[in-house]
């Protein structure tokens, strides 16, 4: 069971304190909570990453904490900076390969890491912006394919799979 | 630091060395942005000189306006600005956008006061004005933001801001604006032409500069 509010906050003005134990159960516990909370944000393989990146952050950032305000949006603030940072990569990734057009030599794991996350937002893109991204980035085509199936020109394949990246990683960035 | 293969051996070598903290306070960094400023005056009457029509009655209104208006914009940015740097979900406040708002109508009215002289064919009267000369004023007000910009981003590091553009806008407003403040007070042209150019114009500049340079700054 994960600890609750109350329990967060003590421990968390401990460790402000220097409490080496304290700490040790915190960021143990804080672990949890945030496996919980990427659980329906990232690929399963992405979550332990994802936990240690932002248990560091935390760990550094512990000072920016106030005692007198609620732990857990704390907590969920710098979850949800490190989740956009690193959609952010996965996003700057994609467009990277896009411009180098070899987006058919895709590693497996970047492909299921793009489906995953993109699939959760792909329905509030504009069709056609969406449709390229499916076709190039997920199913593999090349640009080339891509632009012979839907009827646009290659430059303008290129450019709706980058404003289409872009405009997703702007949502995640917005979302509250 | 290098990616651990377990969750509990990165705990463990993170709690290794615990110390205490310093809680991080907005009002330490507004203390920063306040004591920059009062610096920046400082250097400004030290190299400009203070000017007497201030007190004794030569101001013109304008010269009050703006420079309220400047001071209400670098107020609200900077508590703004030092608030976000605690990480915390929810809404933000509107209150920089909407004082940024009140003074843009200060250059909005220099315009439309030119093209009404345009427009009534005194042509040659807007641009007769000598305040408009003087648009060095804009530049001596930017540097002098750049000090109030140094603190506000050494302390903008120091927390955990989590929209860095937001926090990027914000450096900007309040540099630009208290910056410009420092330099304006001291500057003898006060008319509706200068101060609606001029000594707004580092505001607009240090926002949109701070936005672009600001985040590689303060990323974490």
């Amino acid at each position: 069971m994960v600890a609750d509010e109350p329990t967060f906050a003590r421990l968390m003005q401990a460790a402000q304190n220097g409490d080496k134990a304290a700490t040790n159960v915190l960021l143990s516990e804080a672990g949890l909570w945030l496996e919980r909370y990427f659980r329906r944000r990232v690929p399963p393989h992405a979550i332990d990453d994802l936990v240690q990146d932002v248990i560091i952050s935390f760990y550094t950032k512990r000072a920016t904490w106030d005692p007198s305000r609620p732990f857990l949006p704390w907590l969920a603030a710098i979850a949800r900076y490190r989740w956009v940072d690193h959609l952010r990569k996965v996003y700057k990734h994609e467009s990277q390969e896009l411009m180098d057009d070899d987006a058919a030599q895709d590693s497996e794991e970047d492909v299921v890491m793009a489906r995953v996350s993109l699939d959760r937002l792909f329905g509030q893109l504009p069709e056609r912006q969406a449709e390229v991204i499916e076709m190039v980035k997920i199913s593999g085509l090349s640009i080339k394919e891509a632009a012979d199936k839907t009827g646009q020109s290659e430059s303008l394949v290129k450019v709706n799979i980058h404003r289409g990246l872009k405009t997703l990683a702007t949502m995640v960035e917005k979302a509250e | 630091m290098d990616k651990y293969s377990s969750r509990d051996d990165l705990i463990a070598a993170l709690t290794e060395d615990v110390t205490p903290v310093q809680i991080v306070r907005p009002g330490q960094g507004a203390a920063m942005i306040v004591f920059a400023t009062v610096a920046a005056l400082i250097a400004c009457l030290f190299i400009f000189g203070f000017w007497q029509g201030m007190i004794n009655g030569e101001a013109s209104p304008y010269f009050w306006i703006s420079n309220g208006l400047l001071a209400l914009v670098g107020a609200a940015s900077t508590s703004a600005l030092v608030s976000s740097v605690l990480p915390r979900v929810g809404a933000h406040g509107s209150a920089p956008q909407w004082s940024l708002a009140m003074l843009a109508i200060l250059p909005l009215a220099a315009i439309i006061a030119f093209l009404s002289y345009e427009a009534g064919h005194d042509h040659g009267i807007g641009m007769s004005d000598p305040g408009l000369m003087y648009g060095e004023c804009a530049l001596y007000g930017l540097t002098a933001s750049l000090v109030v910009a140094g603190a506000a981003v050494a302390f903008v590091r120091r927390g955990a801001p989590v929209s860095l553009d937001r926090s990027g806008w914000l450096i900007g407003l309040a540099s630009g604006s208290s910056g410009a403040l420092t330099y304006n007070i001291t500057c003898p042209i006060d008319s509706l032409m200068h101060v609606g150019i001029w000594h707004v114009l580092p505001v607009f500049v240090a926002a949109v500069f701070w936005r672009y340079a600001a985040p590689p700054l303060i990323r974490w």
